[in-house]
């Protein structure tokens, strides 16, 4: 079991169906895991009939008050809230580090095999280890979070994804410090509206391109955010990153079959590259 | 990164950032500056907020809606951080120490970025050994 470290399920209005807390543990996560709820969750005392002292609720009114959502709508139905409380959780339980995560993952899984190869090959990952790996890294270095990839990062096969620019983003599987807090802003696409808004500033995102979570498909999973997404549909949520970066990020059409607006991140105009200590005169 | 990401259409960055076909290597995120020393005047693209800047100008808001507005156009400046980089490399101790203070570079001290990201990919390529050798 990892030390001083635990993982958060961000979780709402799906207590039987809070995936990845079974995907944890068939793939041997032996470490604390904690429910996070909020007190708007009407589902709320089934989760507490559930995962019992396992479950955690904040107040998402306190908050909201004390983040930027970037607009003036009332509507909470979003993971935002849940995000910036976990460092206020995890201070309060005594843990410097945790893990965010959804509540849909389906998989844990191996996107490059021990030659360094590509792989989409199915394999029992050991979770454990690779948290173990994956905080040793992130304790090493000076950024605010890394994560794993998912699934969408490799459409198509690799995609470029392993050595390209976009590893700068961070999404999902958020491992983080409480000696290392930032704030997600946006009240929706919160996660790119951050790793963007504040890597344009010089804070530090990555994705790990080697491991990679699998989801349930995007709005098919009844709560959580899915009500959100299916009342504005991806518009009003792509312009929220757009808002925050003008200069690098605009709107485009994704997909083939069910194309839809989705933002689109010019890398190069949007983060500052990492250099070598050599560069620095002295 | 495909030709749509890229605002300033150069194919500097393309080269440099990215393989056009995965090469089976670890790779850190790291940049390295090239030789050649860009003007200043490449590193930013003002043409957006330029244009926004003469418009508002011309208005007839009040000078303090205007200094708000100004200040407002320029989040449409459009910084190229690969070329920031080459710059940084070739620009005095005076000028480097101001980029890293407004966060235009980020210094990878003692290669811990680099190195890290080299073993955590080992460690993960050994691990991965680990969870399939009853597989294999």
């Amino acid at each position: 079991m990892l030390n001083d470290f635990c993982a958060f399920i961000l979780t709402h209005g799906r207590p039987d169906n809070v995936i990845t807390y079974n995907t944890l543990l068939k793939h041997g996560y032996t470490g604390p895991i904690y429910i996070v709820i909020d007190n708007e969750d009407k589902t709320a005392p089934k989760y507490y009939e559930k995962y019992g002292a396992k479950v955690i609720m904040f107040d998402k009114v306190a908050v909201a008050q004390s983040i930027d959502e970037g607009d003036n709508f009332d509507d909470r139905r979003a993971i935002i809230y849940a995000r910036n409380a976990c460092f206020g959780i995890a201070k309060k339980l005594g843990y410097t580090y945790f893990i965010e995560l959804d509540d849909d993952y389906t998989d844990f899984r191996y996107r490059l095999n021990s030659n360094f190869e590509y792989t989409c090959v199915r394999w029992d990952m050991n979770i454990d280890k690779i948290f173990g790996i994956l905080l040793s890294y992130y304790q090493s270095i000076p950024f605010l979070s890394i994560a794993m990839s998912q699934g969408g990062d490799f459409i198509g096969g690799d995609n470029g994804f392993f050595t390209s620019i976009r590893r700068r983003k961070c999404m999902n599987t958020f491992i983080c410090s409480i000696e290392r807090g930032f704030i997600f802003n946006g009240r929706i696409n919160e996660d790119v509206n951050t790793y963007v808004n504040l890597g344009s500033r010089g804070g530090l995102f990555l994705t790990i391109p080697c491991v990679s979570i699998e989801q349930v498909d995007t709005q098919a999973n009844k709560g959580g955010m899915t009500e959100i997404y299916l009342n504005s549909g991806t518009y009003v949520k792509s312009f929220y990153t757009v808002m925050y970066s003008p200069s690098s990020v605009c709107i485009r059409m994704m997909g083939t079959h069910h194309p839809r607006l989705h933002h689109s991140i010019a890398w190069s105009n949007t983060v500052p590259m990492i250099i070598p200590e050599e560069v620095k005169k002295r | 990164m495909g030709k749509q990401n890229d605002l300033f259409g150069s194919d500097i960055e393309k080269a440099d950032l990215i393989d056009k076909k995965y090469t089976a290597k670890i790779k850190a995120p790291i940049y390295i500056p090239k030789q050649r020393n860009p003007s200043i005047y490449e590193l930013v693209n003002t043409l957006k907020s330029d244009s926004l800047i003469e418009e508002i100008k011309k208005s007839n808001v009040t000078n303090l809606e205007k200094d708000f507005l100004i200040e407002a156009a320029r989040r449409h400046t459009v910084f190229n951080y690969a070329l920031i980089a080459d710059y940084y490399a070739h620009a005095n101790k005076e000028m480097q120490e101001l980029m890293e203070k407004s966060a235009l570079v980020i210094i990878d001290f003692d290669k811990a970025i680099e190195y890290g990201y080299v073993k955590l990919s080992e460690d993960i390529a050994d691990q991965y050994i680990e969870d399939t050798k009853d597989a294999e």
